[in-house]
């Protein structure tokens, strides 16, 4: 119990901190700090040009949406690092359990993407003037944790991914894409085509955003409950994805030595 | 001269090789601005104005090229730092410009390919018809923005000789870019200390001259502004590209990772 | 080619918001020259500044302080004209266009190199065929082997015919057949009149290819010579060689203390350790060292003349 719950947390911090590349000031404070910020003003701005929609609207989705970067690229790199440093080999010779060793590599995530979705939120407090409740910022903050739990699910799906199609940053793109197009980042799920609908309520961030919005505009977390819910469900949807994915690809390297092919 | 010319003419066929070899490199480049083309449409598109929907609809299509230029050629001298050629280039007798500038232009050319495709993907899914009332001005007005965009990449590029992070700088500029540009937000709206950064970039011009184009009007002022700044980027670049790689020489910067 | 004084520090910095800056000296006053047609060899130790030397010499690098001149021009006024007469080629598999094909990859350099279009058409396919690569000059580099990979770095560093070629471990990470038709093609170079310098850590290399070597140690030159005047000045002598079971570190001390010896080395093999004793010229040791032995177990016993590696190992290791 004890060495699991070591290797959740100690091993899951170490390996965030090696195989995470970005933790250099010059890289962090473009990427994780000025782009969310930027991307929040991009939307509102052009929903003010396209007269649709309120600033808060694009200030909740854009921020949530941008967590998704450091949630889809760490959990990702956390994975694909080790093969191109060709550790994961090394990695998957240890007795260690798999669940707590691979979850415990996504709370550093959550954390990060928590942070940089609030970065943006107070971007948009400060320099557009949104202005949420204070009493619905506890809630909020609960909301966006929801919301970047449910990307580092993904992210992790996609770690396992990548483990055998490389081109990990590809995806990332990609991935976040589709999030920003189809999970209601900047038009909400019922303005969407039903297609286009239908697909976002299956995807990360979707639910969150829309109970974060509910927050922010005085809503409280037990009405918007159900959506996080919904949205944690399908963290763990993710997740286990992920999971069942990193299990059949390390036996199937096993027999075909799969893994360490670059 | 003749010479001059036949080595940027190989330098950028063969660069363009290298670029679009990469088939999800290519991909990439023009998938990212046209997602974020796409989720500007659907945005205008709630309130489906025509007149709106045509003016996003052109921005959109010019969008991508920033990306191709802004983001990518900041990185391309970190792309050949890591590969180990940045050094052997540097050696050769030839200078920065003429390593580079072929670079860019290879870079601005699958920029207009991103031109052509968010053209055709607004056309069949969006079903939206960009009404363009002079196509020759229209196209010249298209190809002096990626000519003057290669000039600021090659700006951005540059300052990569010294700097080893300055891809990150770059992919940083994708969003100011595509706001200040007005390609989807009509720069009246931004704050007026904004403007002054739009003017100084050459395809905010480009812009207002393919709007000109497509809606009939005379696009040669918006061009010959754009020329003059394009051709300023280009002349500074030139000389800060000297002044780099003899630092690079100063303070062994070429061949750090 | 002509180096005095050669000069390299390098500023250090680490800490973020408390930078510190360390001041490294990387090459410390190195000089030496080629002669037009000479193959010079840089031997020294990781880290000891060869890099940073050929560096400066071929402009990637500006010296802190002396000068150097190649081909006949200063390395810091004249960079363009030194470029254009010399070819750099550097070990490892990086420096490649990976995907772009081979011919690709040296048609780029030649148009930087400002080589006639006439001129590529028919030095292209005569340098593939030099470095044996004729056949896969249309496949993409990413599928190069490292052999392949440093093999195009060669014909790339001779494209536009340079004067001067700079080899900086070029054999590094190749397999042994790679490495002696590497070494083939170097000694071909030569042959055709060009100055070569080359670095290396293999002592072979050096010794069947160079005219002259240079040690360089922690950024100093501590020897120069032909090959066979290192071996000399530093050994002069030959060296015993004796395999011992259980030889106690007294009996050692006692070799060590014979007149004639210069130096005794222990080489542990498990139970077998091999007593390496570099005589003084003239010296007759074999007897006195068994005598000293008395009842140790002893093997195989063997006087041989120095190598270059001996030569070389003192050297880098001398105090």
């Amino acid at each position: 119990m004890l060495t699991n719950a070591r290797i959740f947390f100690v091993g899951g911090l170490l390996s965030y901190r090696s195989l995470f590349d970005w933790l250099s000031p010059w890289i962090l404070v473009p990427s994780l700090l000025v782009s969310p910020i930027c991307q929040v003003l991009l939307f509102a701005y052009i929903g003010r040009g396209a007269g649709v929609g309120n600033d808060e609207f694009y200030v909740i989705g854009n921020a949530l949406s941008y967590a998704a970067i450091p949630c889809l690229f760490a959990m990702g790199a956390t994975i694909e690092g080790e093969r191109w440093g060709q550790t994961l080999g090394i990695v998957l010779a240890t007795p260690a359990r798999r669940i707590p060793l691979f979850l415990g590599r996504s709370l550093p995530v959550i954390v990060n993407g928590w942070f940089v979705a609030i970065v943006g939120i107070l971007a948009g407090v400060v320099l557009l003037h949104t202005s949420i409740p204070a009493h619905s910022w506890p809630a909020l903050l609960v909301a966006v944790a929801v919301a970047s739990t449910s990307c580092t699910g993904l992210g992790l799906a996609m770690g396992a991914v990548t483990l055998r199609v490389r081109q990990g940053a590809v995806f990332g793109n990609v991935l976040f894409c589709v999030l920003l197009v189809f999970s209601g980042v900047n038009v909400s799920l019922d303005q969407l085509p039903t297609w286009m609908a239908r697909i976002g309520s299956w995807l990360p961030l979707s639910h969150a955003i829309e109970a974060a919005r509910g927050i922010a505009d005085g809503e409280s977390l037990v009405e918007v409950g159900g959506l996080l819910l919904d949205e944690l469900g399908i963290a763990v949807l993710y997740a286990v994805l992920g999971l069942v994915l990193l299990r059949f690809f390390e036996d199937e390297s096993r027999r075909r030595a799969t893994l360490d092919r670059m | 001269m003749r010479g001059v010319l036949r080595q940027l003419w190989v330098c950028y066929r063969i660069q363009l090789k290298v670029i679009s070899s990469d088939w999800f490199d290519g991909v990439l480049a023009v998938f990212f601005p046209l997602m974020f083309a796409t989720a500007a449409l659907l945005v205008y598109r709630v309130n489906g104005d025509p007149a709106a929907m045509q003016y996003v609809g052109l921005g959109a299509a010019i969008m991508g090229m920033w990306t191709c230029q802004g983001v990518i050629a900041s990185s391309l001298l970190s792309r050949e730092r890591w590969a180990g050629t940045l050094e052997l280039v540097v050696a050769t007798p030839v200078s920065m410009t003429r390593v580079l500038v072929p670079t860019t232009l290879a870079l601005s050319t699958v920029g207009l390919y991103c031109v052509v495709a968010t053209y055709l993907w607004e056309r069949w899914v969006f079903g939206l018809e960009l009404q363009v009332l002079s196509w020759p001005l229209f196209v010249v007005a298209v190809l002096l923005t990626a000519l003057t965009l290669a000039t600021f990449g090659f700006f951005l590029s540059v300052t990569a000789v010294r700097y080893r992070v300055s891809w990150s700088l770059g992919a940083a500029l994708e969003y100011p870019g595509w706001l200040l540009c007005g390609f989807v937000v009509p720069l009246a709206i931004l704050p007026a200390w904004t403007h002054p950064l739009s003017w100084a970039i050459p395809t905010t011009w480009g812009m207002a001259a393919v709007r000109d184009a497509a809606s009939g009007a005379s696009p040669w002022s918006n061009l010959a502004l754009c020329a003059a700044v394009g051709i300023g980027y280009a002349a500074v670049a030139a000389w800060l590209g000297k002044v780099l790689v003899e630092s690079a020489r100063r303070h062994a910067s070429l061949s750090l990772r | 080619m002509e180096a005095t004084d050669l000069r390299r520090t390098f500023r250090r910095s680490s800490g973020l918001l408390r930078r510190t800056h360390q001041e490294v000296e990387a090459v410390r006053g190195v000089s030496f020259h080629l002669d037009k047609g000479e193959l010079f060899g840089l031997l020294g130790p990781n880290g000891a500044g060869k890099t940073t030397t050929i560096k400066m010499l071929i402009t990637l690098l500006l010296p802190t302080a002396g000068s150097a001149t190649v081909a006949g021009f200063d390395v810091v006024r004249d960079p363009r004209e030194v470029r254009r007469r010399i070819g750099y080629v550097f070990g490892g598999d990086r420096g490649l266009y990976e995907r772009l094909n081979a011919r690709d990859n040296l048609r780029y350099f030649g148009e930087l190199y400002g080589v006639a279009p006439a001129v590529q058409r028919r030095r292209i396919p005569e340098l593939l065929e030099m470095v044996g690569l004729t056949g896969r000059e249309k496949e993409k580099v990413e599928g190069y082997s490292r052999g392949m990979r440093q093999r195009l770095h060669i014909a790339r560093g001779l494209l536009h015919d340079p004067e001067v070629v700079f080899l900086d471990e070029p054999s590094i990470g190749i397999d042994p057949v790679g490495a002696r038709e590497l070494r083939e093609t170097v000694a071909r170079l030569v042959a055709v009149g060009k100055t070569v310098l080359l670095t290396t850590h293999y002592m072979f290399e050096a010794d069947e290819l160079c005219d002259r070597i240079a040690v360089i140690r922690s950024g100093e030159i501590v020897a120069e010579g032909t090959p066979a005047q290192l071996k000399q000045a530093v050994s002069g002598g030959r060296v015993l060689e004796v395999e011992t079971y259980g030889a106690p570190e007294s009996v050692v001390e006692g070799i060590r203390g014979l007149a004639g010896v210069r130096s005794v080395a222990v080489d542990d093999r498990g139970q077998q350790q091999v007593l390496l004793v570099q005589c003084e010229p003239g010296a007759q040791l074999t007897q006195p060292v068994l005598a000293l032995l008395g009842d140790v177990r002893v093997g195989r016993v063997a006087l041989r003349e120095p190598t270059l590696e001996d030569a070389y190992i003192e050297l880098v290791t001398s105090p």
